[in-house]
């Protein structure tokens, strides 16, 4: 049975055709999102690992030793079983760095462009074999099928095709996407297409020509005396090792395996997912392999064994099988050749065309990229041609994948240094590297290539053949990993790579430094970065980083200003390779010289890293970050305004307190230099932070129109256990301590103004007598009545004196606590009674009611007589602001402790902007021969003695607007009862 | 580290021993599809671990 060669090559344009159209569709968003990114989608796509080998490879290797070509599975599933402890760790550095191949990942961690430079060179150069076996392949199977074609024609059109096709797929990069959707889909789709084929071509041979199972144990059975029919193991143990070791390293190393498991990656869950979803998607491959082993034996197919699955189905004669096996044969070559290429193409420009020539003066950057890409793509492809036609055509497939994955094996040494092993440097990787690139050269691709033996020229007792070949794949990669450890232990790493090594080890955070910026601000940024990129391209990397930080248009703060730079490097990584984002944001986006040798950690961003953790911290690490958060919470809510300051005056912490006080929030002023404040605050805590003295107090500082007292303390930061500099302030809030002061102040003042008044009083008191007496004397003397009428007025002015006076001495003699102890308790109502007796003597003539409420029960413990002079002057304030023949009432009552007595008048009240002088010493509104401004004052004074309070209410009667009500509220006396001579822990 | 040095232990137990294992998978009075079942029980293990594992794990 056979094809016309225009009828495969139809058949093989609808399959990519088709191919094309699922990615073409995704890119257009017309599939549902959660459909493409589903884990099954990705972990489908991974089957892109298994190639040509699943349909045609696996089945010449179980000819030849049975259950060994299960190790090319074996390995890789096993590297994915371990995918929390091996591919997560790169997965998560990939994401952070935007590292999208082994290069950049190596170029990376090693700070070195010569690193990624021999990553690529070693890839690409093992991808060359492996993209030759694809080509090998269906070249192979469709001379099966049209005979009469020539291979090299068939050869020629397929890469041509492919080129097309990877161009197609590959350039359509988005900007701001970062992965390829429709490719995923497409190569899922692929390998969903291979598993089909060899189910159902497995599944074919067990019902038609082993009849079911019973049939195969039968034919099995009958078979046993032939390695071929047990499938035992005749592999010898080294080859299988090799090949399980370079299927496990293959998850790594292999440019398509990393491009699809990282850089396709939608989401950590999907990794997840794939750590048994891979495996499991091999093993369904796996289980047809020996069936179409058996099958093609069982029917005599007379092709190589390599291409049983075509040779069953024609035996078959099944024209629509072996048409279907021919896809799955092509689908799983173009598959991995797409992706390859496209992940050699972007290795390639990365790390070596871009280092080589940085695009200065293009237009548009991005499209520049795009077309280098493109061309890229088309020259691998075009070299794996040219490689298969001279030599790869002669070899064996099973020899070109070994020669393939034993390159690619030389990258394993350092991939596992990136996350395990941190004292690794870049010349042990590069001296290490190439010393293993160099013994794979010689012993595995010169020989197996027929170009050079040197071995054989050398007569050494080992010379490379297909037997031996795992020898000399051990011995490179013994060689490679000696030579790695060796060096690296014996030279140094720079500082830069010690951190970068920090960086990507398991579990650690990048600890970055503290310095300042050449630039001020983020539009500073765009203008560095024009020089490089272009205005256009150079604006559109700010602002794509400031939107993906959430960060305003424009950005001012340093410690946002560092994380921009580091976003830009990040995004730039991804479009330019590492090598060249690092040399351009070092170059362009540079810090200011180090004034002195070492800088501050940047702890804001360590701590805002550690927190991206979140509970993700278990164990010791988890406690520890429970206590970080327990301090950090202590001086976040700490009641006293504080806040830390860096040497160079950068704000490093500003808590709650200190935000309400200012009225500044952390997130606008943490990362910000001091001189970023308001200006008030700015000079306050700066001129603080760079003087000498560790305390200042009682600064004034006006806020809102009022004024503040402030005490500040600092304390300097450094210590045995932080080498850093900078200082943490105290700003104490005194305002409310200030004004208390100057209320016992004024008190104070009032005080001595009593004291004075008294003594002169006193003074004044022996002339005034002496004149009163003359003035008495003088009335005897004579009969005038114009001089009696002189001396009465003269006595009615020395006993007006006499009453001022007594009201000085009385105010004065206030405030005197000692005579507490001397209480005894005292009816209200007897006081009060007493007083409207005392005002009553000398009543002008009002007729005013006095009314005496207080209920005869409510006593206080104090001083009578005082008692009856509040009394009196608040009765005597009452009657002179009450019209004639008006009512006075005083009511009492007891409520809870305290005596509650109200005195009640009728007046005319007391206008509401003087409510609050009314108890300052000489402040009256009556005429100044009525009233000293004393009385008020006294009252209040003998209330404080006796621990009470007296509150004005006016108007008393809202109805009406009329009447004052003064209030005084007294601690009350409650009489022990007669049975208390109980002690209190008797009563029960 | 303690953990991952106790995996790689393993990881390299299992492979140094890997083709004594496969020859104990495929010994002859093994059914042909033995081996296939075995590692479909690995798969299985590792399916359970990854079902049950802390989402907020490393």
């Amino acid at each position: 049975m056979s094809f016309s060669a225009s009828g495969l090559l139809f058949a093989s344009l609808l399959y990519l055709i088709l191919l094309f159209g699922i990615a073409w569709v995704t890119e257009r968003n017309m599939l549902p999102r959660h459909w493409v990114r589903h884990p099954l989608v990705y972990t489908l796509s991974l089957g892109v690992y298994a190639g040509i080998w699943a349909v045609y490879a696996a089945i010449g290797l179980a000819a030849e030793s049975g259950y060994g070509f299960l190790a090319y599975y074996l390995g890789i599933s096993g590297a994915f079983l371990l995918a929390p402890v091996l591919l997560n760790p790169i997965m998560r550095i990939g994401r952070a760095y935007q590292l999208t191949s082994l290069a950049d990942l190596f170029a990376y961690r090693y700070r070195s462009q010569w690193a990624g430079t021999l990553v690529t060179l070693c890839s690409g150069g093992a991808i060359l074999s492996l993209l030759s076996m694809q080509i090998q392949a269906v070249s192979a199977s469709a001379s099966i099928l049209a005979p009469n074609t020539s291979p090299h024609l068939i050869s020629v059109m397929f890469s041509l095709i492919v080129v097309l096709f990877a161009m197609l797929f590959g350039a359509r990069r988005h900007q701001e996407a970062d992965n390829h959707p429709g490719l995923v889909l497409a190569i899922a789709f692929d390998s969903l297409v291979k598993l089909v084929a060899l189910l159902v071509i497995g599944g074919v041979i067990l019902f038609s020509v082993f009849d079911g199972m019973s049939g195969l144990d039968t034919w099995l059975a009958g078979n046993t005396a032939t390695s071929l029919g047990t499938m035992s193991l005749s592999i010898d143990d080294g080859s299988w090792r090799a090949l399980m070791l370079m299927s496990f390293a293959g998850a790594l190393v292999l440019p398509h395996m990393y491009h699809m498991t990282f850089s396709e990656n939608p989401s950590p869950k999907a990794l997840a997912k794939a750590s048994w979803g891979l495996p499991l998607y091999l093993l369904l491959l796996g289980i047809p392999v020996p069936l179409i082993l058996w099958g093609g034996q069982e029917l005599g197919v007379t092709l190589n064994p390599n291409f049983y699955t075509i040779g069953v189905a024609q035996a078959l004669e099944s024209p629509a099988l072996t048409l279907f096996m021919y896809i799955a044969g092509l689908s799983a070559a173009s598959g991995l050749m797409i992706v390859s290429t496209l992940a050699l193409a972007g290795m390639v420009l990365n790390h070596v065309v871009l280092p080589l020539r940085t695009p200065k003066d293009q237009g548009d950057i991005y499209r520049w990229l795009q077309w280098v890409k493109r061309l890229l793509i088309a020259a691998i492809i075009l070299l794996a041609l040219l490689f298969h036609e001279t030599l790869g055509k002669n070899l064996d497939l099973s020899i070109l994948g070994a020669i393939s994955l034993a390159g690619t094996l030389q990258l394993l040494p350092g991939a596992l240094g990136v996350i395990y092993w941190p004292e690794g440097n870049r010349r042990g990787l590069i001296a290490g590297l190439i010393a293993g690139l160099v013994i794979w050269l010689v012993t595995l691709v010169l020989p197996f290539s027929h170009t050079a033996n040197l071995l054989g020229w050398l007569n050494a007792p080992l010379v490379p053949d297909y037997d031996n070949w795992h020898i000399f794949t051990f011995v490179s990669l013994t060689a490679n990993l000696s030579i790695f450890t060796l060096v690296s232990v014996l030279s140094s790493s720079s500082n830069e790579e010690t951190s970068a090594a920090q960086a990507c080890s398991m579990g650690a955070l990048t600890r970055p430094q503290r310095r300042e910026l050449l630039a001020n601000s983020s539009a500073d940024f765009v203008r560095q970065l024009a020089e490089p990129l272009g205005y256009d391209a150079g604006k559109r990397e700010i602002a794509r980083a400031l939107s993906q930080l959430k960060l305003p248009n424009v950005e001012y703060r340093p410690y946002q200003l560092r994380r921009l730079r580091d976003q830009v490097e990040i995004n730039l990584s991804g479009l330019l390779g590492p090598s060249v984002a690092r040399d351009m944001v070092k170059r362009h986006l540079g810090f200011k010289p180090l004034a002195r040798g070492g800088t501050a950690q940047d702890i804001r961003y360590v701590e805002r890293a550690m927190g991206d953790y979140q509970n993700r911290l278990t164990g010791l690490a988890g406690e520890l970050d429970n206590l970080r958060r327990h301090y950090r919470q202590t001086l976040q809510n700490l009641p006293i305004p504080a806040c830390s300051v860096g040497e160079d005056g950068e704000i490093l912490m500003w808590n709650q307190a200190i935000a309400e006080l200012t009225g500044i929030t952390a997130d606008d002023v943490v990362g910000a230099q001091l001189r970023a404040l308001p200006d008030h605050w700015h000079h306050l805590l700066d001129d603080f932070n760079i003087g000498e003295d560790l305390h200042r107090y009682k600064h004034r500082l006006d806020l809102k129109g009022r004024p503040h007292w402030l005490n500040l303390h600092k304390a300097a930061l450094s210590g045995p256990d932080h080498p850093d500099g900078g200082s943490i302030i105290l700003v104490e809030d005194q305002t409310e301590t200030r004004l208390l002061e100057d209320e016992l102040m004024h008190s104070e003042r009032l005080a001595s103004v009593g004291r004075l008044a008294a003594g002169v009083a006193h003074e004044i008191g022996n002339p005034v007598t002496g004149i009163s007496s003359l003035a008495q004397n003088l009335r005897l003397e004579t009969d005038n009545p114009e001089v009696l009428e002189t001396a009465d007025q003269i006595q009615q002015q020395t006993r007006r004196i006499s009453t001022i006076l007594q009201s000085l001495m009385n105010f004065a003699r206030t405030g005197n606590h000692s005579q507490a102890t001397l209480y005894e308790p005292v009816s209200i109502r007897r006081c009060v009674g007493e007083s409207i007796n005392l005002l009553s003597l000398s009543d002008q003539g009002l007729g005013i009611h006095y009314i005496n409420d207080c209920p005869e029960t409510l006593l206080i413990l104090g001083d009578e007589q005082r008692l009856v002079q509040v009394f009196v002057n608040l009765l005597a304030n009452a009657r002179d602001a009450s019209p004639e023949g008006g009512y006075v009432r005083v009511a009492g009552k007891e409520d809870g402790y305290s005596a509650i007595i109200e005195i009640v008048d009728q007046g005319s009240g007391i206008p509401v902007d003087q409510l609050d002088h009314v108890f300052e010493p000489f402040y009256t509104t009556k005429a100044t021969s009525k009233g000293t401004g004393l009385g008020l004052s006294l009252v209040y004074s003998i209330i404080e003695e006796h621990y009470g309070n007296i509150q004005v209410e006016s108007p008393a009667d809202p109805a009406t607007g009329l009447g004052t009500c003064m209030r005084l509220k007294l601690p009350a006396y409650e009489p022990e009862p007669e049975n208390s001579a109980i002690r209190p822990n008797e009563r029960f | 580290m303690y953990i991952y040095r106790l995996v790689f232990l393993l990881v390299l137990a299992i492979y140094i021993f890997s083709p004594n294992i496969l020859d104990w998978w495929t010994s002859p009075g093994n059914v042909w599809y033995s081996p296939f079942v075995i590692w479909s029980v690995l798969i299985a293990i590792g399916f359970w671990l990854e079902w049950r594992r802390d989402p907020n794990e490393f």
